[in-house]
């Protein structure tokens, strides 16, 4: 009997130590401060600690994609990240430097059901989220909403234009538009058609540093019209009770991807992949998409219609098709150009 | 004079113990500095010298193109001349507005003097970014200022920030506690006394002013106007809030190569020169105090 008892107890305390061990498996995972993390942890960090008890996950909050890769860079020799949320542009640049881990199908069966536009070549990540330029505008100060990208270049908003410049991926994405639509010459020809299509807007911009976002001047007033990211346009128009409003304009929109990748040295890999999956099902690609109106880059996502069509993804026909690593390739070109012939016109 | 004094102190103990001594009186400040410093300073400088892909990759190979790119590249001479010009004309400003401020305080005393040293001191407690967004409330369209202008009968705003304007307010603000403290530090010789004396002897409270008080606060001077500028020259925080992306500084240019263009090397590069133009100001410093005598 007392033997029987001792066995038990035994038993009892290896099962309590294995899964004390089992829940001391740790990851973490590195993206955007912010409204990002609030909503990303309750979205889906929490459903998936809850579906997966054995795994804790730490979220990591920077500042900016350039910051993370900062991290990783000074952590390549013992990394303590596991997963990276980040723009594509910089997830390419990781991946040249060997600091992320290639996903494939066989381990991962959940990336067959992504949109042939969530994977990239020279990419060791996959996209994990698109969101898209839009117009922003305060409602008090358009009572009849504004839908092209030209009511920024109107004397009306004569000094209340705010747009985050070049090299910010907004401007740069309001370049590509404005290229497209007056029928220029894309990446090749450096959007010489949309430096041009700058010019009347330019003297309007009050700045073109608007800090920390570009959604706070607007809703206090202090700016009226202005482009920025769809997700975050449109949950601040909620808690902004609609003083900020979005537009897709009428010229077009572009495409912001960030890219979810493996760091290469994870000491966490299995727990860090089965994490990448979840973030990747149709269940967490609804879940966030519902509560952030980031587009899903998942083909299998049922999401509501409500959500859905505050994302890009029911005006397809107007997103500009972007080729960000091409971009990147010329940036600095593209930040020359800008300095010399947008901003002496905003002085 | 120390090491004799020393010397005098210790007259049995060995040469070499003493020698010995030094060396491990030297030796944490020599490792913090070598940590803290000179080992970072040597990275910057590594990488200031790495090859990197326009995407922002970094191949592990050397290169010189950086350092070619901003010396020969007409932007980044303007840029520096931009910063160097931006940071003296801050300087001198705030250099006039901190001299009356800390000549008072020095000659005040008592209660009245501890009062007036927190009011000075307490802007520090904030940090920038808190009192560069105060600046943004006082001048923006409809801040403070233009609201005052307006109600007294201006037509339109002006246009006091995002721009060099606002950046040059926002800034000497900031920077006057670290000016008036040292310019307080720096009056030591600042004798009551030696001004009565020239009152006595018939001069004017101008001719006081010029010829006794501004020449022995001059120390004063040279130490607040060298911390001012380097401050003024590595700051960005403000530059990049007031200046609305129209004034480029190479604090601002380094953090844009840095954080949004994710070229370090560049960045690298910029914050070299910009430990150059602090080297310099360091010489100019060094170089008046002799002069002082």
């Amino acid at each position: 009997m007392q033997n029987r008892s001792l066995a038990l107890a035994a038993t009892a305390l290896a099962i309590g130590l294995s899964s004390g061990m089992a829940r001391a498996q740790e990851i973490n995972v590195m993206a955007y401060t912010g409204l990002f993390q609030d909503r990303y942890i309750k979205a889906v960090i929490e459903p998936f600690q809850k579906a997966n008890p054995g795994i804790k996950v730490n979220y990591v909050p920077q500042p900016s994609s350039a910051a993370m890769i900062g991290q990783l860079r000074a952590q390549k020799a013992a990394p303590q990240t596991d997963v990276v949320i980040m723009d594509v542009s910089v997830a390419k640049a990781g991946t040249d430097e060997g600091l992320f881990k290639a996903l494939d199908e066989n381990s991962m069966p959940v990336l067959k059901d992504l949109y042939p536009n969530a994977r990239f070549p020279g990419v060791a990540g996959v996209a994990v989220t698109f969101d898209n330029l839009v117009l922003i505008y305060n409602s008090d100060a358009y009572p009849t909403p504004p839908t092209s990208l030209l009511a920024m270049a109107e004397p009306a908003a004569r000094g209340k234009v705010v747009i985050p410049g070049v090299p910010d991926i907004q401007g740069l994405s309001l370049l590509m538009i404005l290229d497209k639509k007056n029928g220029g010459p894309g990446v090749e020809g450096r959007f010489e058609k949309g430096i041009e299509a700058m010019a009347p807007i330019a003297p309007n911009v009050q700045t073109w540093e608007p800090k920390p976002e570009v959604y706070a001047p607007i809703i206090a007033g202090q700016a009226t019209i202005g482009v920025g990211w769809n997700a975050r346009a449109q949950v601040n128009s909620e808690t902004s009770g609609g003083k900020l409003r979005a537009v897709i304009p009428s010229e077009g929109t572009a495409f912001q991807v960030n890219v979810i990748s493996l760091v290469e040295g994870s000491k966490q890999a299995e727990a860090a992949r089965k994490f990448v999956a979840y973030a990747l099902s149709p269940e967490a690609q609804k879940s966030f998409t519902e509560s952030m109106f980031y587009a899903p880059t998942n083909s299998k996502a049922q999401i509501d219609p409500k959500a859905i069509n505050r994302t890009a993804v029911n005006f397809l026909d107007r997103v500009v098709p972007v080729d960000w690593i091409a971009v990147a390739r010329v940036r600095d070109q593209l930040s020359d150009q800008w300095r010399r012939r947008v901003l002496p016109l905003s002085r | 004079m120390t090491a004799s004094a020393t010397h005098a102190a210790l007259p049995e103990a060995p040469k070499l113990d003493g020698r010995a001594l030094i060396v491990m009186l030297l030796l944490p400040i020599t490792a913090v500095n070598l940590i803290g410093f000179i080992l970072p300073v040597v990275n910057l400088a590594m990488i200031s010298f790495m090859e990197v892909r326009s995407t922002g990759a970094m191949t592990g190979n050397w290169s010189f193109a950086k350092w070619q790119l901003v010396v020969t590249d007409p932007f980044y001479w303007e840029l520096l001349w931009n910063s160097v010009r931006t940071s003296l004309t801050i300087t001198l400003l705030t250099l006039l507005v901190s001299y009356p401020v800390a000549l008072y305080l020095h000659r005040s005393s008592g209660m009245w003097r501890s009062i007036l040293l927190v009011m000075v001191i307490s802007p520090l407690l904030l940090s920038a970014v808190v009192r560069t967004y105060g600046w943004i409330a006082i001048l923006s369209d409809r801040g403070l200022i233009n609201n005052g202008l307006m109600a007294l009968g201006f037509d339109g705003p002006l246009r006091l920030m995002f721009n060099l304007t606002g950046v040059v307010i926002g800034l000497t603000e900031i920077l006057m506690p670290y000016m008036i403290l040292a310019l307080l530090a720096g009056f030591g010789k600042l004798d009551s006394r030696v001004e009565e004396a020239a009152a006595t002897l018939g001069a004017s409270p101008f001719r006081v002013f010029w010829r006794v008080v501004l020449p022995l606060s001059l120390p004063g001077i040279a130490l607040g106007s060298l911390l001012t500028f380097v401050l003024a020259v590595s700051s960005f925080i403000t530059p990049k809030l007031l200046g609305g992306g129209r004034v480029f500084l190479l604090a601002t240019e380094v953090y844009d190569q840095a954080i949004v263009t994710l070229d370090w090397p560049l960045a690298a590069t910029l914050s070299i020169i910009v430990l150059v133009v602090f080297g310099v100001a360091l010489t100019i410093y060094s170089r008046v105090l002799k002069s002082l005598g």
